[in-house]
């Protein structure tokens, strides 16, 4: 980082070129970078959903047979899984988020930030070169004995999770180090914006739990090589370790996933609410207790692998104390709608969508939590139904929003409002439709991850069917029309949506170092003196000023 | 570490171009003191990460041991608690040059921060030295994992067939060659239960094996004798006893060649010692290979015409050696070898690593880059060469040291 960075130009135009961006070492550069390839991988990942979909519209053979079945099943859920959802929020947009709303100029390591990038796109690659082999049937789980006799391209599949696993790691590691030590001195923890305190349980879980899955990964990969034995039962191996490494990571990897979308809702529901948010500390102190929770309920993965009796109440019971920091954001949010100025802008209508859909996938995941009832649906549908109401509906549709919230700050661009908010309308309904009739469907017996089924279910596939497609669809308009917009859509202004945090005092777009001056102090969530302009620049996109409010003077210092 | 991170006042005049000492700090930091305490931040939580990803290998440990205590017991006395302690020792005087390294800089003495590197990375290269001596010996013995564990001796020392019979070089027994069937080389000492001369052949005597008597059921045999008894009963028809068949078996004689092969049966993957007993008609033994054979007594050959060969000979140092130890290795001794190379050649790896990083410190510090004001990187590698320090302080004993 030579001393002749220009700060003062927007970071898009800095230093044009792609060499300059492939080298960059601005945290919003290589957020963007990473936006790019989480783009393209979704659209991947949703085109093998789609093939899924429609083996799955009428019983018996419709495009392929179970073997291209499983492999497509299996590249959906790898892609989705470690290249859409668990980078999706942190490495895209809190990469580029994260500094900004500290204050900062960059993140603490620029060139570790830029090296896990590269391993993202490392893993990636190591990834689709498993589908380019000829693809893997063994399920996103990669579970043992089966994974290690398949003759599928397992080993760059797991190869590929694995560095991407360390991208994970390193993304983590920056970001803790630079919420510890970039914070301006008078940003106390509890004057963070809560999308940092989000961010910040991410790390840590990304941090203790992705190098478990590291060495479960390494460990397999070795026993297909040289047979090492740990796995394998036929060499006095355990295969249930596997599980149980397995699930020590990809449970709180659930979390990896939730938590930072739990940190965009909050953002833009206060914002977009123009009201305080209710129970900052419930909403901070909740993403920690997440954190730590998750790592203590792996085994409700595993209630039908064999555990003890004991294992399985104590997982069971731990798991139902995971609903508590769960519900309690969810009042908080609820509570901060209630008589708040309500704007529904097309981020607030994937907010709204988030609280209804992230409500029911996390009350299914208190049935499925329930033993007895566990024992019914484990393997199901309703499982599948349960963990896209989660990942996708919460996840991916939180993603989405603040996707939409983020881009004219960084794109310095509008997306077509209108469009938007139709395209919000489709994945909402399109994800209920796919979804709804799967809870209904598994809790009558359909198990997943097969390719052919009794038509009794008929009705059922076939509506799931057509609401993957609703979904895909708009979701495919949503990425053309980002795109679009880049060149073609409204000047952005400096705060279209009238948000409270330090990423709306810089410019738009930030500058290489984020912000020309030193930051102000500004008071989070407080929305009084905030007030709306219209047709504020020349393409009549609207801005929200400072203005003092009466009585109270300007909040401009240092 | 973490409890300071409020400590650090405002970094306010960030984003705008100004001089920092240390041609090394980076522009975002705002000064030498922030970017030192944020990259130790950054390599404690690396070291949380380090932790946890070797943690999974520890679980495998514990839940192993746990099920198979017997293998535990007997497999790490195939271990050389010397090597081991050696090994020991070298990494802590190597923790203790990286942290006299660190101190050297932070006091701008580059001549002792060049020695304190330089000792580091001997240490680290004995380390691995020493660890390939300890490798190519399990390599050679077969002392391996998965189904590669077919080793040559018990843990103990002494000798066992194996499966693969292949144990030639070191400490082996007899070679059995299939095609022409005779033992093709090796002829243990009774005394020393060495093998003096691998490559000479084994002394035989051309036998007709009237009866093959195992002290276990039938059925649970699956190779007898190694292969060669097993084709001598092939030849002598299943259920057909006494019925004599020309083959060539070795035959017991603590003189000729007192540990043959026929003292081993195996069931399944487990080599077990069992009262076999060859019934034969021994023709003549061939003439000695060569006269300077040191086993080659004529009045100790068995002599032409009848005889019944039984395991009748006095207990040999081999058999004493089987007695002490704890006999041919438990079902599952392969586990211990899986864990044993998981971890150590995990860890082994992380020395690589690091002296990858040493290098690199040793060529920056020979270039001057380190000052009193700029010395994290010598402070942050001897952090983790402290943790890969005190991961082998685990493994040591707990893969050395198990009684
Ligand atoms: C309210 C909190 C939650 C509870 C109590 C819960 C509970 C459960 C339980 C008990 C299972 C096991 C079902 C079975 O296999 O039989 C499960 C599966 C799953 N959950 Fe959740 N869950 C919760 C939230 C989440 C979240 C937030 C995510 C992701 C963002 C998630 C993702 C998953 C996934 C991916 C699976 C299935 C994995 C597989 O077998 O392939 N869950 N959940
Ligand atoms: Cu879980």
């Amino acid at each position: 980082m030579s001393a002749s960075v220009d700060n003062t130009k927007s970071f898009l135009e800095v230093s044009p070129g792609i060499r300059n961006w492939l080298y960059t070492l601005d945290h919003k550069r290589i957020g963007l970078m990473y936006l790019c390839g989480i783009l393209f991988s979704l659209l991947l990942g949703g085109a093998f959903a789609l093939l899924v979909r429609t083996a799955l519209f009428s019983p018996g053979l419709t495009i392929v047979g179970q073997d291209w079945y499983n492999k497509f099943f299996t590249l959906h859920g790898a892609v989705m899984v470690f290249l859409v959802i668990i980078p999706g929020i942190p490495a895209a947009l809190g990469n580029m988020v994260l500094p900004v709303q500290l204050g900062a100029p960059d993140v603490a390591f620029p060139k570790l930030n830029l090296a896990s990038f590269y391993l993202w796109c490392s893993g990636a690659f190591l990834l689709l070169l498993a589908t380019a082999l000829g693809d893997v049937d063994t399920g996103w789980t990669f579970y043992t004995p089966y994974s290690l006799e398949s003759q599928t391209a397992v080993i760059p599949a797991v190869a590929g999770a694995f560095v991407l696993g360390f991208s994970s790691i390193f993304t983590g590691l920056n970001f803790l180090v630079t919420i510890h030590k970039f914070r301006p001195a008078h940003m106390g923890w509890f004057q963070m914006p809560l999308n940092l305190w989000a961010l910040y349980a991410t790390a840590l879980m990304q941090v203790l739990a992705t190098p478990v899955l590291g060495i479960t990964l390494l460990l397999l990969f070795v026993e297909r090589f040289m047979q090492i034995g740990i796995f394998d039962p036929t060499l006095g191996g355990d295969p249930v370790l596997f599980q149980h490494c397995f699930w020590f990571y990809s449970h709180p990897a659930v979390y990896i996933m939730i938590v930072p979308a739990m940190g965009v809702i909050s953002e833009m529901i206060t914002t977009f609410s123009r009201k305080h948010i209710f129970g900052y500390r419930f909403i901070a102190y909740s993403s920690v207790a997440l954190a730590l929770f998750s790592f203590l309920v792996w085994g409700h993965h595993m209630f039908v692998s064999g555990q003890s009796r004991l294992a399985n109440m104590v997982f069971s019971a731990l798991t139902f104390s995971v609903g508590i920091p769960s519900a309690i954001k969810v009042f908080n949010w609820t509570a901060t709608l209630y008589k708040g100025d309500i704007r529904l802008d097309t981020p607030m209508l994937y907010v709204l969508s988030f609280l209804i859909l992230f409500t029911i996938g996390g009350l299914t995941g208190i049935f499925l939590a329930v033993l007895s009832i566990d024992v019914h649906l484990h393997d199901t549908y309703f499982v599948v139904a349960h963990f896209h109401y989660v990942m996708m509906g919460s996840t991916l549709v939180a993603f989405i929003g603040a996707l939409h919230y983020w881009w004219p700050k960084f794109t310095g661009r509008m997306y077509p409002e209108a469009l938007g908010k139709l395209c919000a309308w489709g994945v909402f309904v399109g994800f209920n439709l796919t979804f709804l009739p799967q809870f209904v469907m598994g809790s009558r017996g359909m198990p997943r991850r097969y390719w052919d089924f009794d038509p009794e279910y008929t009705l059922y596939h076939r509506l799931s069917t057509i609401g993957a497609f609703l979904l895909g669809i708009s979701l495919f308009v949503v990425v053309c029309y980002l795109a679009w917009s880049l060149k073609r859509g409204k000047k952005a202004t400096q705060n279209p949506w009238g948000g409270t945090t330090l990423e709306w005092v810089a410019p738009t777009p930030p500058t290489t170092f984020n912000f020309p001056e030193p930051p102000p102090e500004v008071e989070l969530y407080d929305y009084d003196d905030l007030v709306e302009v219209p047709n504020a620049n020349e393409d009549g996109v609207t801005n929200w000023e400072r203005r003092p409010a009466t009585g109270k003077p300007a909040k401009a210092h240092h | 570490m973490s409890a300071q991170d409020n400590d650090k006042g405002g970094h306010d005049d960030h984003g705008h171009g100004h001089g920092h000492g240390s041609p090394f700090i980076q522009h975002h930091y705002d000064d030498a003191q922030h970017q030192f305490d944020s990259g130790k931040l950054g390599i404690w939580f690396f070291l949380v990460q380090e932790v946890l990803f070797f943690s999974g290998l520890f679980v495998a440990y514990i839940l192993f041991r746990h099920h198979h205590p017997e293998v535990f017991a007997y497999a790490s006395h195939y271990l050389d608690v010397k090597w081991g302690a050696i090994n020991t020792a070298v990494l802590i005087v190597s923790s203790l040059s990286a942290a006299w390294a660190v101190r050297c800089a932070q006091l701008g003495q580059r001549r002792g921060l060049i020695a304190c590197l330089v000792i580091t990375l001997v240490c680290a290269f004995g380390f691995l030295g020493i660890k390939y001596i300890e490798y190519s010996h399990k390599f050679h013995e077969r002392i391996l994992w998965g189904h590669r564990f077919d080793p040559c001796v018990a843990s103990g020392g002494a000798h066992l067939p194996n499966k693969s019979n292949q144990c030639d070089g070191v400490k082996s027994s007899v070679v059995w060659d299939f095609k022409t069937k005779k033992a093709d080389r090796g002829c243990l000492d009774a005394e020393t239960g060495y093998d003096w001369e691998p490559a000479t052949p084994g002394i035989q005597a051309r036998c007709q094996v009237a009866e093959i008597k195992i002290g276990v059921q039938g059925n649970e045999r699956r190779e007898v004798g190694r292969r060669a008894i097993e084709m001598c009963e092939a030849a002598a028809g299943h259920g057909q006893p006494h019925k004599p068949v020309p083959c060539w078996a070795l035959v017991e004689n603590r003189h000729v060649c007192p540990k043959g092969p026929a003292a081993m049966v195996y069931y399944g993957d487990k080599a077990v010692r069992t009262d076999v007993e060859i019934e034969a008609v021994c023709e003549a033994a061939p003439a000695p290979a060569a006269p300077e054979d040191a086993f080659a007594h004529a009045a100790d050959r068995p002599a032409p015409g009848q005889a019944t060969l039984t395991r009748q000979a006095p207990p040999t140092k081999h058999d004493l050696q089987v007695a002490w130890s704890n006999g041919p290795p438990p079902q599952n001794t392969n586990m211990f070898f899986s864990i044993y190379f998981a971890m150590t050649g995990l860890h082994g790896l992380h020395v690589l690593a690091g002296i990858f990083v040493y290098i690199w410190l040793l060529v920056r510090a020979l270039k001057g880059h380190f000052t009193p004001e700029y010395f994290g990187p010598v402070d942050y590698a001897a952090l983790y060469w402290h943790l890969v320090d005190l991961i082998w302080i685990f493994l040591f004993p707990l893969l050395y040291l198990i009684h």
